[in-house]
């Protein structure tokens, strides 16, 4: 009797072990994996997925997310990104961001081009109070709104591009040193899409172009939508202006190259035209953006140790070459890890307090942050380079002067 | 027989269950995604129900229905930050203007039969739409007004309120059908040669009912914009209303609560195709195609019938 | 002058889509608000033959105009014809088809503008005003067009028949005239000149998938001024709208242009409701 009980108390110990020895088997990673934090970090990107920037954003972040995992990850835990679509409507934007934040539940979001669509996003951004990563939107209202109430909008950040005034005082450059200084072209236009970032940009970039000698012929703002210029255009070239200097992003550019090179308009152009940025911009449409010169963040040039390196790395992940999104988000990814291992934790706060203190070399030049978390511009940081269409699709810097490669060339109807 | 004095119990248990059922289902997944989906979908079933009030009922169906729910909405926006008044004036103010709109517009395109109406309702959001545009100075133009003070931060709180007003709503405008009321509307469909020859001012009804019709659209846009804190010109989009429209046909037109149903059940697809996102709108085409020919009646409207036919059988 | 002649491109364009929409009306009492898909597709139509599928110029434009016209004829057969008894049910389904047709688009070619090659790549000076080639060979091919179908309609059989049941239905049928057969022949028509009309102007407007939208509310607008049913009245009101839009974009500004035609339709519809020419009442 002794025996049996002895044989069934063991038997229930056994049983019991087994038990507690296969649960414990059973949870241990978790629980390892919970001391060590193993769970990804997750990346939210909102953008406009269907476009050429929003493509680029999603490459470039895989790009870094992949090498950054090839070596180990941050503190122990991997990346992993979901992307959602925000097209270029605020309300798809907000879905966007709310999808992102409550349903994937994302640890930081890195993205944005539209800045109509961003700053529709940032309260429920900062509900969220996830960190923002700014890639692709350049109006100054956004990160205006860290200085205003710090509090709730901590969490916004701009890596790139530099914003709508900084842009314009480059484009006051390239009148001021190339368009007077080079051409000899005293009589501009400028012709903008009725956006946002425009709004802010054109009336930085009209009284900088009169402090440097500029006769603003005409200034006019059109509805993005618009797809017959030919107004426009014949007002442009009634103004007497030598040279149009145009702010497109989300306007047809397409349509505004190819009617412009239709009619033959005898005013060169260029400026800022995001969609020229494309690497296959020239070729779809028949080659008519011939001499028109767009400004670009980086080109395949050694502007930092990582420019000519990133470039070619991106021709291996897709087949055009990198629009400026790209640089950002690539950018975004390497400082939000380093932030992250200076603060030696996974906290938002101590994060933020490190993303501010950002000196990071990135693909287009120096990162760093002012006091409202935004990108600062200037030599070694971020500034724009212009470069000009020319023959069979080739892309010709010609400002500023350090960089260029090439001679600028004049539209082809216009040659003595 | 008791259709016409007032709702008959089934049906009210049946609404206020319904009502207590959404109530609680965040209570039971807690989540913000499903109470932010909620929450439009609320919004939709209001503008539903002011839209059949006014079509389903008249069987003038209004392809302009955005333009009230846009007014309504950018009244919230300017009042709370252009003049920065409180977000709660927003409610009464956004179904004062929309309904000022109804009337302005009832008076010219009412007389218009059928399509006419529908495509002259059709260009008057239109030209709202670019009339956002144009002044973009004053409207904040493509990117709209941001930064819109939510009117309780609480987003649960929020949808029990958005929930609660939905049922007052679609209780007041079921009564309203089934009233007198009602009944003048539906014999407008009917044949309004005969109307008019009985002495009925039915110019009155039409454009009475347009205007109520208006006012609920207008605040359920005043509810829209301080929940997404912006609001944009997509609101008055084609888009919107046919949308709006998709969900009355599935619901079942003329019913009123029908198209809460179908407002619930749309919204709720949506999300699930979120995935597909682009496909949204392609499936919304084909549903209404599908509909248009094999279910005239919507899906809504005939299951609950079926359903409430079989309680009153039980009764002994 | 640029106002002369642009507004004329443009008129050309809104005579070609208005025509066909009011062809349609006028005989089959349908308001087809896919008839801007049509446009859409004739331009999505050469773009993918020339592009994708390596075609000249000349045989995508065809092929890409004949399909369309096919598509037309399904559209009103499998579609719009069981509903004809509901002028809303036409109404809502053609619509239906437009936006299915839209988001085909989007899916398929993403909603960046896509290029549709022009036929004629030069430029000339007419009167100090330097245009594009395309445009002008626009404004030659709609006049063309038009005077084709005026010859057709007036001279022969079949466009007699097409006048018979525009003016009496019943009577039409009486006279043994198969009215199912002469809507396809219309609603071919139709999409033909709509599809044309998108191969020509889509080398220098817009092509993306919503394009389909501005055409067809401008299609209506001018067609209700005009008075639907009466095609003198759509081209007269084509020019006139087309004019005005052109006088506007260049005396004010480009954003007014689109308030133009839809203002006009909602004065139209409520002060005068048959239209400038129109026989038919809209209430």
């Amino acid at each position: 009797m002794l025996y049996s009980t002895n044989f069934r108390s063991l038997r229930r110990l056994a049983t019991a072990s087994a038990l507690v020895g296969a649960f414990l088997g059973l949870i241990s990673p978790q629980v390892l994996a919970q001391a060590a934090n193993t769970k990804p970090i997750r990346i939210g990107v909102p953008t406009s997925v269907q476009l050429q920037v929003g493509r680029d954003t999603l490459t470039a972040i895989k790009m870094a997310v992949d090498d950054i995992n090839k070596k180990g990850g941050v503190l122990g835990r991997k990346f992993e990104f979901v992307a959602a679509d925000e097209t270029e409507n605020p309300e798809t934007g907000i879905s966007a961001i709310k999808k992102l934040t409550a349903d994937e539940k994302v640890d930081l979001l890195i993205g944005g081009y539209t800045s109509g669509v961003t700053l529709a996003q940032l309260p429920h951004i900062s509900a969220a109070k996830t960190i923002y990563l700014g890639v692709g939107a350049a109006s100054p209202s956004i990160t205006a709104k860290v200085k205003q109430d710090y509090d709730n909008y901590k969490y916004i950040f701009r890596v790139g591009p530099i914003n709508a005034a900084h842009q314009a005082r480059n484009l006051v450059d390239y009148i001021s040193n190339f368009v007077i200084g080079e051409l000899g072209y005293k009589n501009i236009a400028i012709v903008g899409e009725n956006a946002k970032w425009v709004q802010d940009l054109v009336p930085v970039l009209a009284k900088g172009a009169k402090d440097v000698g500029a006769d603003v012929k005409l200034t006019e703002l059109f509805d993005t939508q618009t797809s017959d210029f030919s107004p426009l255009l014949a007002k442009v070239k009634s103004s007497g202006a030598q040279y149009m200097i145009v702010v497109l992003s989300h306007a047809s550019s397409d349509v505004f190259a190819k009617q412009w090179h239709d009619a033959q308009v005898p005013v060169p152009y260029g400026g800022i035209d995001v969609k020229s940025m494309d690497g296959d911009f020239y070729s779809r449409i028949g080659g008519k953006s011939i001499s028109e010169v767009a400004a670009n963040f980086a080109v395949r040039a050694p502007l930092t140790k990582k420019t000519v390196p990133f470039f070619d790395e991106f021709k291996k992940n897709s087949a055009n070459s990198p629009v400026y999104t790209a640089f950002f988000a690539y950018d975004s990814v390497y400082i939000y890890a380093e932030a992250v291992r200076r603060a030696g934790s996974f906290d938002t706060d101590k994060i933020i307090k490190e993303l501010e203190k950002t000196k990071f070399e990135g693909v287009a030049g120096e990162i760093s942050f002012d006091e409202m978390h935004d990108v600062q511009a200037g030599k070694g940081k971020l500034s724009l380079i212009f470069a000009q269409w020319q023959d069979k699709g080739e892309r010709v810097v010609i400002y500023p002067k350090e960089l260029r490669t090439g001679n600028f060339i004049l539209p082809p109807w216009m040659k003595k | 027989m008791k259709a016409f004095r007032g709702l008959d119990n089934i049906s009210v248990v049946g609404g206020l269950g319904a009502l207590a059922f959404l109530g609680f289902l965040p209570t039971l997944f807690p989540g913000k995604y499903l109470i932010g989906v909620l929450t439009v979908a609320a919004i939709y079933g209001i503008w539903s129900v002011s839209w059949d009030f006014m079509s389903g009922l008249t069987g003038r169906e209004n392809f302009g229905h955005s333009l009230f729910i846009g007014v309504g909405a950018y009244t919230a926006g300017f009042l709370n930050v252009q003049f920065g008044w409180g977000p709660w004036w927003s409610l009464p103010a956004s179904m004062v203007v929309a309904a000022f709109f109804g009337l302005i517009l009832g008076f010219p395109t009412l007389r218009l039969r059928g399509p006419y109406f529908a495509l002259a309702m059709l260009s008057a959001a239109v030209i709202m739409q670019r009339l956002m545009l144009i002044f973009w100075e004053f409207t904040g133009g493509e990117e709209g007004i941001q930064d819109i003070t939510p009117l309780i931060k609480d987003p649960l709180h929020y949808y029990w309120l958005v929930l609660a007003l939905l049922g007052a709503i679609t209780w007041f405008l079921a009564w309203m059908a089934r009233s007198r009321w009602g009944l003048i509307l539906r014999a407008i469909r009917g044949d309004e040669a005969t109307c008019l020859a009985a002495g009925l001012p039915i110019t009155t009804y039409k454009i009475a009912s347009l205007i109520i019709s208006a006012a609920f659209a207008g605040l359920g846009g005043a509810l829209y914009a301080h929940y997404q804190l912006q609001v944009s010109p997509q609101l008055f989009a084609v888009v919107t209303s046919i949308t709006i429209i998709t969900m009355v046909y599935v619901g079942g037109m003329g019913t009123i609560f029908g198209p809460v149903g179908g407002a619930l059940l749309l919204t709720l697809m949506t999300e699930g195709l979120r995935n597909f996102g682009e496909w949204r709108l392609m499936v919304y085409s084909l549903l209404l195609i599908f509909i248009l020919f094999f279910l005239p009646n919507g899906i809504v409207a005939p299951t609950w019938n079926k359903i409430r036919n079989l309680f009153s059988q039980e009764r002994p | 002058m640029e106002i002369l002649i642009y507004g004329a491109v443009t008129s050309a364009i809104y005579a070609l889509l208005a025509v066909g929409f009011t062809l349609i009306f006028g005989v089959a009492r349908i308001l087809n608000l896919a008839h801007g898909s049509f446009y859409a597709l004739g331009a999505y139509g050469t773009y993918v033959l020339t592009s994708i599928v390596g075609l000249p110029l000349w045989s995508a434009a065809l092929i890409a105009i004949a399909f369309v016209a096919v598509f037309g004829i399904v559209v009103e057969k499998v579609l719009i014809r069981p509903l004809r008894h509901s002028q809303l049910g036409v109404l809502m389904i053609s619509l239906a088809v437009a936006l299915v047709v839209e988001q085909t688009l989007f899916l398929v070619f993403g909603s960046e503008y896509r290029n549709v090659p022009s036929f004629v790549d030069t430029k000339i000076n007419l009167g100090g005003v330097d245009v594009a080639g395309q445009r002008l060979l626009t404004l030659a091919v709609a006049a063309v067009a038009i005077g084709a179908l005026y010859i057709f309609i007036q001279f022969t059989r079949l466009g007699s028949a097409i006048l018979a049941i525009s003016q009496d239905p019943e009577a039409a049928k009486y006279m043994g005239i198969p009215s199912d057969k002469i809507f396809s022949v219309v609603m071919a028509i139709s999409a033909a000149l709509a599809a044309l009309a998108g191969v020509m102007a889509g080398p220098f407007l817009s092509v993306q998938p919503s394009m389909h939208l501005l055409p067809i509310v401008k299609a209506f607008a001018i067609v209700v001024v005009g008075g639907l049913g009466s095609i003198p009245g759509s081209i007269a009101a084509a020019f006139l709208l087309g004019y005005a839009e052109t006088c506007v974009a260049y005396l004010i500004s480009s954003s007014w242009t689109e308030i133009v035609s839809v203002l006009a339709t909602l004065l139209m519809l409520v002060f005068r409701p048959a239209g400038i020419f129109g026989k038919r009442a809209a209430f």
